[in-house]
């Protein structure tokens, strides 16, 4: 990667991003990025692996794009999205943490860790991706986090089969769909809770997994501790954090989080149209996406041979291909994918690019899957700005060697 | 160095993007109103309840948005009365607007009382200007909930708390929260949490 920066130029670069987007406070008063926080209990990044924060608190911060030349991407530097914020850590300690199975089942469950443990455990490498991440680039702008790139990162999830659970609870008749409680609360109590559910199909699926471990350590506080939903191939309002409750039952949970946010139009819209509700269907299933990790935005590069270099990844289906264009789109080259590939992980790819003479350039890349589902230009416009995957594009400036 | 590549980038007419994340500075340069003085106390004291400010500062929407999201925190239980609801929405969908851009220019923050105690107790020990710090820090990430100076309001009053004699307690409890309260550990260095300590230290009744 000779076409990056140094580390020390790339670092103080981040946080002047990451204080950029701390400085935003109404008196002046300063924030520091998460990234310096000192507490390992809490997931903190340490000091030189900075997330770009958008909401102090709760936390809700971004990985750098830079961040996706790795391929798994590291639990300190994995986004962050709180809707209240961790539940306070004695709260969740393993001495008192309990998952409750109840609900349309024939033998309600209540289990330590210790419990859970007995279970075949499995690891699964998957993308977890906010479902507003690219929020910040729809037209006309929706309300939400304005999340750019990088609410998303490629992690192995160990634990074990949701299905295994489920099974020892037993099914009845009725089981239709699996809601999902965690243990985090809001200030208030007349904020509703993150209740969420996913129909029973994809709770039984193989890949869907109770998760303890990411990337082999413990599930960082941040991250759910002690245990996640990690439902491979959908977007991440179904990976519920903290998790305490399991209820079987015949219908979607009820309440904002699952009826009126994280929905998305089942038919074209315009923008700012009136919606009606039956016309509006849960988020769920990942669109096909790639975006740039190398070279940076802003970088200054040598004119000569560049290695561009990103990921890309969609719900359920494979990566097919990545293109590459470095003239506003008028043609495309085909890119090299490299690397693993998994079900639900991401897949890396390269593209050597000859830079030509001097001046300001902008790459831009587009994936297309094994289902036809090729990355638009941008993304249609929907009121809660979810599923955002127009084509990536990263602008640097050419000198002469 | 992302304001540079965003305000010069011809390139825009391709992509309907934006590189910048929006952000807000709080100057002088634009002129005084009272009723804007009145709203950011009133995004400090009864928005920042439940999440920092910076989330309703990142976004740019009509009014008519702006009034069903204002309408939404008031039925979740932010404190406003109509009149209030009205000046604040009146404020947001003057600043915070979809063609605001990304950088937005506000009247100067509203002073506090806080600053004022802070001032005042010249004699209090103030090591290395933590204290001062202290106060900017406090006002950013307590004072909704612990009220001016210290003097309390969703949390306990913190002003001549006994919790204050005992440092390692105050940190402990600050960093890793407490009923209600988030813990600050992921958001505030050690450094930071004792600048408040000080701070508050420096507090008359
Ligand atoms: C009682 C708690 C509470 C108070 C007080 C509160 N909010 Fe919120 N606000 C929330 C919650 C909860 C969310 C959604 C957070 C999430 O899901 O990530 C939210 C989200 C938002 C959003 C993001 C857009 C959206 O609709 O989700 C904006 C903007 C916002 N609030 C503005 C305000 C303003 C302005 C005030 C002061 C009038 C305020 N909030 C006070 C709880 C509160
Ligand atoms: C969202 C509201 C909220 C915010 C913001 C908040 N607190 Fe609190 N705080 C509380 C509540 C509520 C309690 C009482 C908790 C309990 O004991 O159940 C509390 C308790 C405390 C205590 C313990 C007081 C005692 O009597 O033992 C300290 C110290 C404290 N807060 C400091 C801070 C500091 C410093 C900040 C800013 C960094 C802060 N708080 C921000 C709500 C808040």
């Amino acid at each position: 990667m000779t076409n990056h920066e140094g580390p020390g130029i790339t670092r103080r670069r981040l946080l002047a991003g990451a204080a950029g987007g701390l400085a935003l406070a109404l008196t002046g008063g300063r924030l520091r990025s998460p990234a310096e926080a000192a507490d390992p209990g809490l997931g903190t990044p340490p000091t030189d692996q900075p997330l770009r924060t958008h909401v102090a608190r709760p936390l809700d911060a971004e990985t750098p794009p830079q961040v996706f030349t790795q391929y798994l991407t590291p639990n300190d530097r994995f986004f962050v999205r709180s809707h209240f914020g961790p539940p306070a850590p004695d709260l969740v300690a393993p001495s008192v943490w309990r998952l409750s199975v109840a609900g349309s089942v024939e033998r309600p469950l209540r289990l330590t860790l210790n419990d859970l443990s007995t279970f075949d455990e499995i690891t699964v490498t998957a993308v977890v991706q906010c479902s507003g991440n690219g929020r910040a680039f729809h037209r006309p702008k929706a309300p939400g986090v304005q999340w750019e790139k990088g609410a998303a990162g490629n992690a192995s999830w160990t634990g074990v089969r949701l299905r295994d659970v489920l099974q020892r609870a037993g099914l009845t008749a009725r089981a239709r769909h699996l809601q999902l409680q965690g243990a985090d609360r809001p200030v208030a109590a007349s904020v509703p809770l993150f209740t969420r559910s996913i129909p029973i199909e994809k709770a039984l699926h193989p890949d869907t997994i109770l998760a303890t471990r990411m990337n082999g350590a413990p599930l960082p506080l941040l991250h759910g501790a002690p245990l996640r939903l990690i439902t491979p191939g959908w977007m991440a309002d179904s990976c519920v954090k903290w998790l305490t409750n399991l209820t079987v039952q015949e219908e979607e949970a009820g309440g904002y989080y699952m009826q009126t946010a994280y929905r998305y139009p089942s038919r074209p819209v315009k923008p700012g149209e009136v919606i009606a509700p039956q016309d509006l269907k849960p988020v769920e299933a990942m669109v096909v996406k790639s975006l740039i990790a190398a070279p940076q935005q802003g970088a200054i590069l040598a004119s000569g041979a560049v290695m561009v270099q990103g990921v890309a990844w969609t719900g359920e289906g494979r990566i097919e291909k990545v293109e590459v264009s470095t003239d506003e789109g008028r043609t495309w080259e085909q890119a090299r994918l490299v690397g693993d590939e998994a079900p639900y992980a991401w897949r890396q790819w390269r593209f050597l690019w000859r830079t030509g003479g001097s001046g300001r350039r902008t790459i831009l890349c587009r994936a297309t899957d094994d289902r036809g589902q090729v990355q638009p230009m941008a993304s249609p416009w929907n009121p809660g700005g979810f599923l955002w995957n127009g084509w990536d594009h990263v602008q640097v400036q050419v000198r002469e060697a | 160095m992302r304001t540079r590549w965003g305000q010069r980038a011809g390139w825009l007419f391709l992509l309907p993007v934006i590189l910048l994340g929006p952000t807000w500075l709080a100057t002088g340069r634009a002129e005084e109103q009272p009723a804007d003085q009145q709203a950011q106390r009133l995004l400090a004291s009864r928005c920042a309840v439940c999440h920092s400010t910076d989330l309703i500062q990142q976004q740019r929407l009509p009014r008519d948005r702006w009034e069903a999201t204002v309408d939404k925190m008031v039925h979740w239980g932010a404190q406003l009365d109509k009149e209030e609801a009205a000046l604040l929405t009146a404020f947001l969908a003057t600043y915070f607007h979809p063609e605001a851009g990304p950088v937005v220019t506000l009247p100067a923050a509203p002073s506090i009382q806080a600053d004022q105690a802070g001032r005042e107790s010249g004699t209090a020990p103030a090591p290395g200007g933590a204290a001062a710090r202290g106060a900017a820090l406090y006002k950013q990430n307590c004072l909704a909930c612990h009220g001016e100076a210290g003097s309390g309001g969703v949390g306990p009053k913190l002003a001549h708390n006994p919790i204050l004699a005992q440092a390692d307690r105050f940190r402990t409890t600050v960093s890793q929260g407490r009923g209600a309260m988030p813990p600050w550990g992921a958001v505030l260095r050690p450094q930071e949490i004792a600048d408040i300590h000080a701070w508050l230290n420096t507090l008359r009744d």
